[in-house]
């Protein structure tokens, strides 16, 4: 098959310079790596506007941004639920209510704080889960990309994964988490310049919004207005999205997620980390742009997508095809050097992730306890070639069973889903005990499974994928929920003082230093503010 | 444990960090990329343009780039000026 997209050399000197700074940044980065905390960590030094950019662009990989281009020209203007429904609350939550016991209690990742408050057995489940997805995901993630270029550009798959591979294994192993952190803060500036090109074209061919009024389906156009009933291009009513999407699924990402959670515990002060994922739910706001507007854009000027479209069209090439129909060569390398560095900079972000929760919680805890610091930082180091060498191995496996994929995402989002209710008992109700948070998560994992097991029998229906996707996550959540309270009344309560810094109520407030300019409750409620406003306009 | 928050906050900021500044690899990636495509802009012809509609993007792009590329560089200059 001749591959979709031919670049020139302009292309591949664009493409050649962003991997030749990325390994000099990385390089550059090795003489601050000098005690455990700069490697996993980066020695708690960082500005919040680089963590906070980053924290966003953590979660704007290649597949997400293709993704939802994809589900743009699906369902319509509704793709915005995932932006302002879906993220800015609890992206808001997090900064506000939840930074302070987890930057505050000094722990260095998400499953300490659940050691801490709860106990090892919940650290446990916690970590191993965590672990051996980010690291198996990462590898589905190389695959994909490798694919991608294959059909798009015609590169040989083999040679895309290793060299993908060691050059993140290079800049992670000499730079640690700031490495990641400054390779997503590049992604970010790279991402929004390859893309908006697309954006104006399109835009000015369609003729502007009122293009899209015009040619549209009235419900593409409204996100809001046809949620009454399950009856709309998404499939789920106005319940699925505020409470499976809006809160269980988004929070159980956004605030627990240590892959996200990680870039705020970089921060150099508390203010910092608080303001985080706030400084980062302004341009999330604006990611619609860059995204829906090209969705839409491909229903208009893509033959694949227009009215004779086949019901088998995939709509997960629109992104591709639109840059071959508007970028000239130059132009087209920035673009593709975007999806290139949101994809070596996801799988950097996983290999970090899982090296910290490695070496911290389960090496660190159950194999080799108590040894020095320089030990951690080696086997931290080794431990990026060695999640990097499973990732390859993963991406070869993905080869052979190309449904993985959707089995490790489902099974991921089996303990992502009840996980937030474990952190807001934990972290707001001083009577949830040790017992009671790890039984509450278990039977909320199995909820999520069984809910699916059912749902796949043909026992419940729903309008759509997406809703029974939504109403799983609400069920594991409230499963968690009510059997973390039950067990609480009948086990073995903490002593209070054990919980001071961990749980809301016992400990002191943080004091307002920072001039009112500069606090996160401020930006934080500016942010909600525009998001309603932007929720009406798109109503 | 507010205070031993503020103690220790206090040494992360006094120490000195990971001090790569990162303005400078964003700066000078963004204007590199920025002069290239000007360039490339000025020596291309129009009829690569057809599929732009007719717009030498690449041209107006690289100027842009080379505006924000600039101002990274500019801002990070003036910030090491100030501190010496």
């Amino acid at each position: 098959m001749a591959p979709v997209i031919t670049l020139n050399a302009v292309d591949y000197l664009i493409i050649g310079g962003y991997i030749v700074v990325m390994v000099l940044v990385g390089y550059s980065l090795k003489k601050y790596m000098k005690t455990g905390e700069d490697f996993f960590l980066s020695g708690r030094s960082l500005p919040g506007w680089i963590t906070g950019l980053a924290f966003l662009s953590a979660n704007l990989g290649a597949l997400e941004v293709i993704g939802m281009v994809a589900n743009s020209a699906k369902y319509g203007i509704a793709t915005v639920h995932f932006y302002w429904v879906g993220a800015i609350p609890a992206m808001v939550f997090l900064g506000i209510f939840m930074m302070p016991f987890y930057y505050g209690s000094r722990v260095r990742t998400v499953p300490e704080y659940l050691k801490l408050r709860y106990n090892e057995a919940t650290r446990g489940l916690n970590a191993i889960s965590f672990a051996v997805m980010t690291v198996l995901m990462s590898g589905i993630s190389l695959y994909a990309m490798a694919l991608l270029f294959k059909i798009m550009l015609g590169w040989p798959l083999t040679q895309s994964i290793l060299f993908a591979a060691v050059v993140v294994l290079l800049y992670v192993f000499w730079g640690g988490l700031s490495s990641s952190i400054y390779n997503e803060v590049i992604q970010f500036f790279l991402i929004w310049l390859g893309l908006l090109p697309i954006v104006f074209l399109g835009l000015k061919q369609v003729g502007g919004f009122a293009g899209f009024t015009a040619k549209l389906q009235e419900t593409l156009l409204h996100s809001i207005k046809y949620l009454g009933t399950s009856n709309n291009p998404l499939g789920v009513d106005w319940f699925g999205v505020v409470m499976g999407l809006g809160f269980v699924l988004s929070f159980g990402y956004w605030t627990t997620d240590f892959l996200v959670v990680q870039r705020a515990l970089a921060s150099k002060n508390l203010n910092s980390a608080r303001m985080t994922p706030i400084i980062a739910s302004f341009p999330k706001m604006l990611v619609p742009i860059i995204v829906v507007i090209p969705g839409l854009v491909a229903l208009l000027v893509l033959p694949e997508f227009g009215p004779a479209a086949l019901p088998t069209a995939d709509y997960n090439s629109a992104l591709i095809l639109l840059m071959k129909h508007y970028l000239p060569n130059g132009l087209l390398g920035l673009a593709i050097t975007a999806l290139l560095a949101s994809f070596m900079s996801g799988m950097a972000g996983n290999v970090t992730a899982f090296n910290t929760i490695w070496t911290y919680d389960i090496y660190g805890t159950y194999i080799r306890k108590g040894r020095p610091d320089a030990h951690y930082l080696k086997v931290g180091k080794y431990t990026t070639v060695f999640g990097i060498a499973i990732s390859v191995g993963t991406a070869y496996i993905v080869q052979s069973f190309p449904n993985l994929m959707d089995y490790m995402q489902l099974i991921f989002s089996f303990f992502n889903a009840p996980l937030f209710a474990t952190f807001l008992l934990g972290m707001f109700w001083k009577g949830a005990t040790a017992w009671g948070g790890f039984w509450g998560l278990l039977v909320g994992i199995l909820t999520a499974a069984g809910h699916y097991i059912l749902y796949k029998a043909g026992v419940l229906t729903y309008h759509s994928d997406m809703a029974a996707n939504f109403y799983q996550a609400i069920w594991a959540w409230l499963a968690d929920f009510v059997v973390t309270i039950g067990v609480s009344f009948f086990t073995a309560k903490r002593d209070p003082k054990e919980l001071v810094g961990l749980v809301f109520g016992l400990t002191p407030k943080p004091k307002a230093e920072a001039r009112w300019y500069a606090r996160p409750a401020v930006w934080g409620t500016l942010a909600v503010i525009v998001a309603v406003i932007l929720n009406v306009i798109f109503w | 444990m507010n205070d031993t928050i503020e103690t220790k906050d206090q040494g992360a900021g006094m120490k000195q960090g990971h001090v790569l500044d990162l303005k400078l690899p964003i700066g000078w990636l963004l204007s590199a990329y920025g002069a290239l495509l000007t360039v490339y802009g000025l020596v291309t012809k129009k009829e690569m343009y057809a599929i732009s509609l007719g717009i030498n993007l690449n041209l107006i792009w690289g100027i842009l780039m080379l505006a924000i590329g600039g101002g990274f560089l500019l801002t990070a200059f003036l910030k090491r000026k100030g501190r010496s």
